[in-house]
Formats: C-alpha cells, structure tokens, sequence
C-alpha cells in the first residue's frame, strides 16, 4: 500500500492506519453503477477499498449522462460495468476490481454476495430491493441502502447489529413492495442528477464508516434528505412482524421477487419511457407486428413491418440486434410475437413487448 | 391533542407539513384511521409511521405535541 496516496485521511485524527488497513482488506460489492451507484463507487475506489466489485447488465444512454458520472459521450452503448471498472482502476491502480456484467436474479444473486463483506444497493426498482435485503439476511451481510425519490433520499444500514437492537433488515420498514406502478422510478419520474451523487456518495461515508469502525453509522436508522431544504430527518428502525423472511436457501428460491427476467414469461413488458431508453441503445431493432393496412401508420425508417401473417418467415430468418421491441396496436398481439421469439432465442437476445400497444402511448408516437 | 405531521417524497404531495389540534386521537392506529379519512389516496399505498422519530411497529399511545413522520418506500437509483 503507498502510504502517500492515502496521506490525507491517514494522518486524519480518529481515522489513521490501522482504519486504511482495514478499508483495504474489505470486499464491497456495489449493485448498480447508476446515479448512486457511480459517485458511492468513486469514492470507495478513491478511498483505497481493496476489493471492490460492480454488478450491473446495463449499457451507458444518453439520458445517464446527466447523473451517472463515471461515463462520457463517447461511452454510449458501451456495457456500464467495463467503462466503470477502467476509470476506477485508472484512478487507483492499487485496488481490484471486479466486473459482474449480469442482473442479480434469485439462482445467482447468493453466489456472488457471499464472495463480499459488504453490499451496497444502489438499484432502481423494488424487485431488486428486495432481492438484495433478503440474500444479505439470509447470509447476514451488511447492506448500505440508499434510494431517490424526486427531490429526496432514503439512506439506510440494514442487517447489521448495533449495541442496542438486533439487526433490522428492509422489511421492518415495509415488509411488502409496492404494487407494480405504485411508485414510479427515476425512468418515469425524473431526477435531478446532483440528488442521486449526493445519496450515493453518503452511503459511500456510511459504508467507510462502518468497515473502519468510525463515528455512528446509520445502523438501524434512516435518515431521508430533502434536496430542496437541506433538511435531514432521521428515524430509528426496530424490529416489526408482517412478513417472511427466507431462512433456508431452499426457502429464498421459492420467494416471489416478480422479477420479470426469470418469470415463467421470459419477455419483458415495458412502457413508452422504457422504450425511448431501448430506441437510444445500439443494437435494437423495434418491429411493428401490425399488418400493413392499419393505421396510424408509422416511420418505417425507424420501426420494422413485420406483420403476425409473415412473423413465420421473419424468424426462420437471423438478426443481429440484440434487443429486440414487439409493437402492435394494443399489446396483444406484441406478446404473442414475443412468446415465440423468447422461444426461439432464449438468453440469446432480449426480448420486450409494448404494454398497451400504440393505443396507449399515441402521444409517444404522432409526436412530431 | 396537538400533533406535529411531517410527510415525505409522494406522500408530502397531497399532505404538508402541520401542526394539527384534534381531539380523540389517542393512539397511532387511531392516527392512521384519521389520516385516510382525511387523505383517501393513502389507503393506497405503503408507508410507514414513526411517532418521535421510531418507527412504529404496533399501536402505541400519543402523547401531546407527538410528532408523527409518514414515510413511503423510494426506490429510485
């Protein structure tokens, strides 16, 4: 370890060696290299965290840059984990860092969290959530949550005991998820790109504070944050009743996470705002199943006819696009075109059908 | 009976920040009622209480000038 890269916060009363040594024997994993994730991972890698891994499957658009800024322009379309990884082990080289370009899914997410010390979510969506909360208390990790919300923060510590309470975990909060559209994203909710670099770079100090032993975490807490006050508001979490916690491994594969990847579906159904970060993706092709006499007829440069009545003829064909976008009139028939398609290609491509087809989001598609 | 109200993220939407007096509010099961009385959409949608900055886990008296914190789930990155 060069002592001199780390001078700064060595020579820091409270903090010193012995708190560097234990940052660089510590093993994080970061899930999700977004908004929150992107600044918690600067600064963890800046801080001299020893192992550091990144999980994500996502590749950079346009519409990430404002916030998720460890990418530039050029890296559009590039996969987030492998431009994170090179920047950070640019900036320090002395740490390692290790890429997991996959979505964490109930059959892997045990595999991979049992390699770390210590997890931090910065996801963004409740399936995963939940996900992560029950693997980290079914193999008793500490988990840094942090999440946004339009101009506010939710920052937490879960399934790490203090002196005063056992260990709480998400659920003593909200022992269900939302409905699906209960609560919007940031996809379809819109956020300021400074909010999530500030939730993300505290759970970052929560998480430094928790491996070096330093000052009080927010074990057991949560504190929410108010961008638009400067106000912080924090809550003490205790142990509350109302939900299943998986125990066994056996008991976590039977949980129900709604995880649309791995439902029995295969085919992911999206909505108009996912489909405008697809149309921004490279290798997408977005196909209108519907036959050539309906109306409104749309850009052909952009959506590929391929009617139900030659859909047969189309498949017997290869592709190279990777993500593949089935559009009819009222999402009916979109998912029948992506049943079969999921069959034919599995893993191999990812497939999406317009939920409520043209109908729905005809504002999204006679927009001039 | 006064209580101090403080809502956050969608919920802070529909209900401000206040100070109410009412009478008849004893007990935080007694405030939820009131609450999606007062604001129907809550019954909709997940929250969670916290009567003096602790989370609420089971019924629990109110004490005059009690501050109540309702909180819904974020899960925005």
């Amino acid at each position: 370890m060069s002592a001199e890269r780390y001078n700064r916060q060595i020579i820091l009363k409270g903090f010193g060696e012995e708190a560097q040594q234990q940052l660089l024997r510590a093993k994080v994993l970061v899930i999700g290299a977004g908004g929150l994730g992107c600044p918690a991972l600067q600064y963890l890698a800046a801080a001299g965290i020893g192992h550091i891994g990144i999980v994500d499957d996502d590749t950079i658009s346009l519409s990430n840059l404002h916030r998720q800024i460890l990418f530039s322009t050029a890296d559009i379309g590039k996969l987030k984990v492998e431009v994170a990884a090179k920047r950070l082990q640019e900036m320090n080289t002395q740490i390692g860092i290790i890429r997991h370009p996959i979505r964490l899914q109930k059959n892997n997410i045990l595999d991979i969290l049992s390699r770390y010390d210590y997890i931090l979510d910065g996801t963004d969506n409740f399936e995963s959530r939940y996900l992560i909360n029950d693997a980290c208390a079914l193999l008793n990790k500490p988990l840094i949550f942090a999440a946004v919300s339009g101009f506010e923060g939710q920052l937490a510590i879960f399934n790490a005991p203090d002196h005063l309470t056992p260990s709480t975990n998400y659920r003593d909060l909200f022992p269900i998820a939302p409905d699906k559209g209960e609560v919007a994203n940031c996809a379809e909710n819109g956020v300021l790109g400074v909010l999530p670099g500030i939730l993300g770079t505290m759970a970052a100090a929560e998480t430094i504070k928790l491996i070096a032993g330093i000052g009080q975490p927010l074990t057991n807490k949560i504190l929410s944050y108010n961008l638009l006050t400067q106000e912080q508001y924090t809550i003490n979490i205790s142990h509350g009743g109302g939900y299943t916690l998986p125990k066994t491994v056996d008991e976590f594969l039977n949980m129900d996470y709604q995880d649309t990847s791995e439902g029995p579906q295969g085919y992911i159904e999206i909505d108009a705002s996912e489909l405008v970060k697809l149309q921004q993706q490279e290798s997408t092709i977005l196909i209108d199943v519907r036959e050539r006499h309906e109306v409104p007829v749309l850009d052909k440069q952009i959506f590929t006819q391929v009617p139900m009545s030659e859909f047969g003829a189309f498949m017997s064909k290869e592709f190279y696009q990777k993500h593949v976008v089935l559009i009819c009139q009222h999402g009916i028939r979109s998912v029948a075109a992506a049943e079969a398609m999921q069959e034919k290609y599995g893993d191999a491509k990812k497939i999406y059908s317009l939920k409520g087809g043209i109908v729905k989001w005809r504002d999204h598609f006679l927009r001039p | 009976m006064k209580i101090e109200m403080i809502s956050f993220g969608k919920i802070a939407e529909f209900i401000n920040n206040q100070k109410i007096d009412v009478d008849g509010i004893a007990d935080t099961d007694a405030f939820k009622q009131y609450l999606e009385n007062q604001f129907p959409a809550l019954k909709s949608m997940k929250y969670k209480l916290a009567l003096n900055k602790n989370i609420i886990q089971e019924n629990t008296e109110i004490t005059n000038n009690a501050t109540i914190a309702i909180m819904p789930p974020f899960s925005g990155g």
